[in-house]
């Protein structure tokens, strides 16, 4: 036997091998895309006959009825559904966004703050428990944040938070509690609540970004004679801002599909748009949710199928939410590898 | 001493087994106990269905009940999907449902009622007095202050406060909304001819109102704002009682102010018994006699007349027997403040039970 031969006898079986255990891993891997285009497809085959009945009504008009489930249904605009049926859901496309946006605003200094802190000015001895505490907030069931929203944020609102706000932008009509119940169940209850929900994941995202930032960077800034906030905010900053766009978007996309703790405290708005801060709301996933037990009554079955096409729109807009967190995330792995 | 590709190995199989154990139990529970049945639906009846449970099970020890709460209209969708056995609803099919769904029978298993709610500081030791078309004109916003005219005509000498209705309304689908809007319905020909009734309805946009979910939120939204209103089911009188909450007194078809109580829900079941058609669907809401409450209803069990089999078939058919005797003695249903049903709607029942085979 000459020697060359030797290698590739044993290499080959290696090979085989190994491109078996790929071909196991690259199908495991393939069923989550293929689930995700069958849950597309099913929603998209389940809503069709609400798309074409709905048309762009749905998402134009803020009226969502029903109809009467326990008579005979008629016949509208070529479709069998019940009398009076009528399914527009701008006023849970607004509360959604609203709410959503709200929270971001709200998160997002808590979470730079807490980063930054976690990054530069924890006692190093402290910082795992720390870090530890932060990621703890994102895996408290959302749940119990809704039954906290119940108990002690909304009576919290409803005595302090919305009457000294109207204290002080009371002439804005927008920020008057006496424009609403004062309740304290509503858009700013349920933006709280939320804002607690996505802290912690954009706190994490950026605090990761911040201690790769290269050593050398900050020592030529401390060199240069900036102080600690200049090293931070002119270098640290700037250097992942763009990791840092990314766990917004990625939060975003939590606030935007929060179910059973933005139920809990919204109010359940219904045919109306917010008017204040303090107004009940409706979110889309919310709204799925509560609506799904009376729309299986519905013996034409259109109103499941709204429900499916709410999922669907919803679905669009956390999928062009979490795309352009990629796009974010792969130009920022590019920047760093650059 | 076990090599690191072993012990993984042994961790796997490990799982492996749990994995098919947790897959056979329910066969094996079944298989041992000879049928298995699983109860789904209302959220308003399972509290009574656990209560029921282990007294059935004990009575008959070859059945295995296996109870949810996943709402009404989730537990009639399971029944005619086959799904469940038993499926539990507040509310009654529709004809439309029953017209795509003849096999599936409405059989009731208690009757429930619900209170008017409110927290009126300085009032919630009077029971004032309320009428369909007040709580109507309140839900669509045409009634917005306590002190309206309205209101204190139906309640002379009470001092109301000039203070805006804060009206609260379930955003979950719902039997006790159901019932609700039936009361305005009946006795409000505006509302019938704008809202309609049903689980869930298009609530009129009020400024000032406010949803809640589930019964424990209608008791937390009254309990957290003066001046609300609220409809809740009287399996809650507990912490309604515990809130200090008022309780109204309703306006029935007669034309008579009523609270809900044993006796004046028992004179409105009393007075419909005899319009209880054969399959049972029927409303109790706004019934005649000077002594019934307005808003109650039959609970009902959601089932199948073609179970997949014989053993099933029994196995239904005794739980529903026994639900409706022995399982509506006062001992049971008073715990979640049900009324036993009428002796005449127990003889239907048990016409409609016999239907069931395999």
């Amino acid at each position: 036997m000459s020697l060359p031969d030797d290698p590739p006898a044993s290499a080959v079986p290696i090979k085989r091998k190994r491109s078996r255990f790929e071909l196991g891993l690259t199908g495991i891997a393939l069923l989550i895309p293929i689930a995700l285009f069958v849950i597309v497809l099913f929603l998209g085959q389940y809503a069709w006959q609400a798309i074409g009945f709905n048309g762009i009504r749905f998402i134009g008009t803020i009226d969502w009825s029903l109809g009467n489930l326990y008579m005979n249904p008629v016949v509208t605009r070529g479709y069998s559904v019940p009398l009076g049926a009528n399914y527009g859901i701008l006023a849970f496309i607004v509360g959604t966004l609203f709410s959503s946006f709200l929270a971001l605003l709200f998160a997002l200094p808590v979470a730079v703050g807490t980063a930054i802190f976690l990054a530069e000015a924890a006692p190093e001895r402290l910082r795992p428990a720390l870090s530890l505490l932060v990621e703890l907030v994102a895996v408290v069931p959302s749940v119990v944040f809704g039954l906290w929203g119940i108990y002690v944020l909304a009576p919290l609102i409803s005595h302090y938070i919305g009457p000294g706000i109207t204290a002080v932008l009371g002439f804005i009509p927008f920020f008057n509690i006496h424009n609403s119940t004062g309740s304290g169940f509503g858009l700013l209850a349920a933006a709280i609540v939320l804002a607690l929900m996505i802290t912690p994941i954009i706190a994490t995202t950026l605090y990761d970004a911040l201690r790769q930032v290269p050593r050398e960077l900050r020592e030529s800034a401390v060199a240069l004679g900036a102080t600690r906030f200049e090293v931070v905010t002119k270098t640290m900053l700037p250097t992942v801002r763009v990791t840092l766009v990314g766990g917004v978007v990625l939060g975003l996309g939590r606030a935007l599909g929060e179910t059973m703790a933005v139920l809990m405290v919204s109010g359940g708005a219904l045919n109306y748009l917010p008017k204040t801060l303090f107004t009940p709301i409706s979110t889309m996933a919310a709204f799925i949710l509560s609506q799904l037990d009376s729309a299986l009554g519905d013996p034409t079955n259109m109103a499941v199928k709204s429900l499916a096409e709410i999922a669907l729109v919803l679905f669009l807009i956390t999928l062009a939410v979490n795309a352009l967190a990629r796009v974010i995330v792969r130009g920022a792995t590019f920047v760093r590898n650059v | 001493m076990r090599s690191d590709s072993k012990l993984r190995r042994s961790t796997l199989l490990r799982a492996a087994a749990a994995a098919a154990l947790v897959a056979g139990l329910g066969m094996g529970v079944a298989q041992a106990a000879g049928v298995s049945l699983v109860e789904t639906g209302s959220t308003l009846l399972y509290p009574l269905f656990n209560i029921w449970v282990p007294h059935f099970e004990k009575a008959y020890p070859g059945v295995k009940v296996t109870t949810q709460g996943t709402g009404s209209g989730a537990g009639i969708a399971q029944a005619i999907s086959g799904v469940v056995q038993i499926g539990a609803s507040d509310a009654y099919m529709s004809d439309q449902q029953i017209k795509q769904n003849p096999d599936i029978l409405n059989i009731p298993l208690a009757i429930s009622a619900q209170a008017i709610n409110y927290n009126l500081p300085g009032l919630n030791d009077k029971h004032l007095k309320f009428s369909g078309p007040v709580l109507a004109g309140i839900y669509t916003g045409k009634i917005t202050k306590w002190n309206d005219p309205a209101i204190a005509k139906l309640n002379p000498g009470v001092k109301l406060p000039d203070h805006q209705i804060i009206p609260v309304h379930r955003t979950d689908g719902s039997g006790d909304t159901f019932i609700f809007s039936q009361y305005l319905d009946f006795s409000t020909p505006s509302w019938a001819n704008t809202v309609g009734y049903g689980t869930t309805v298009s609530w009129p946009a009020v400024q000032g109102g406010l949803g809640a979910n589930g019964n424990p939120g209608m008791v937390e939204a009254l309990k957290q704002n003066p001046y609300a209103i609220a409809y809740i089911g009287v399996s809650f009188y507990k912490e309604v009682a515990a809130a200090h909450l008022g309780k109204a007194m309703l306006l029935n078809k007669a034309g008579k102010f009523v609270l809900p109580t044993a006796k004046t829900i028992s004179a409105a079941a009393d007075q419909l018994v005899g319009k209880t058609p054969k399959d049972e669907r029927i409303s109790l809401v706004f019934a005649p006699g000077a002594m019934s409450y307005p808003i109650i209803n039959y609970e009902y069990a959601i089932v199948n007349a073609k179970q997949k089999n014989a053993a099933t078939a029994k196995a239904v058919k005794e739980l529903l027997t026994w639900a409706s005797n022995q399982g509506n003695s006062e001992h049971y249903l008073k715990q979640v403040e049900f009324k036993a049903l009428p002796p005449a709607v127990k003889k239907l029942s048990a016409a409609q039970i016999a239907k069931i085979g395999g």
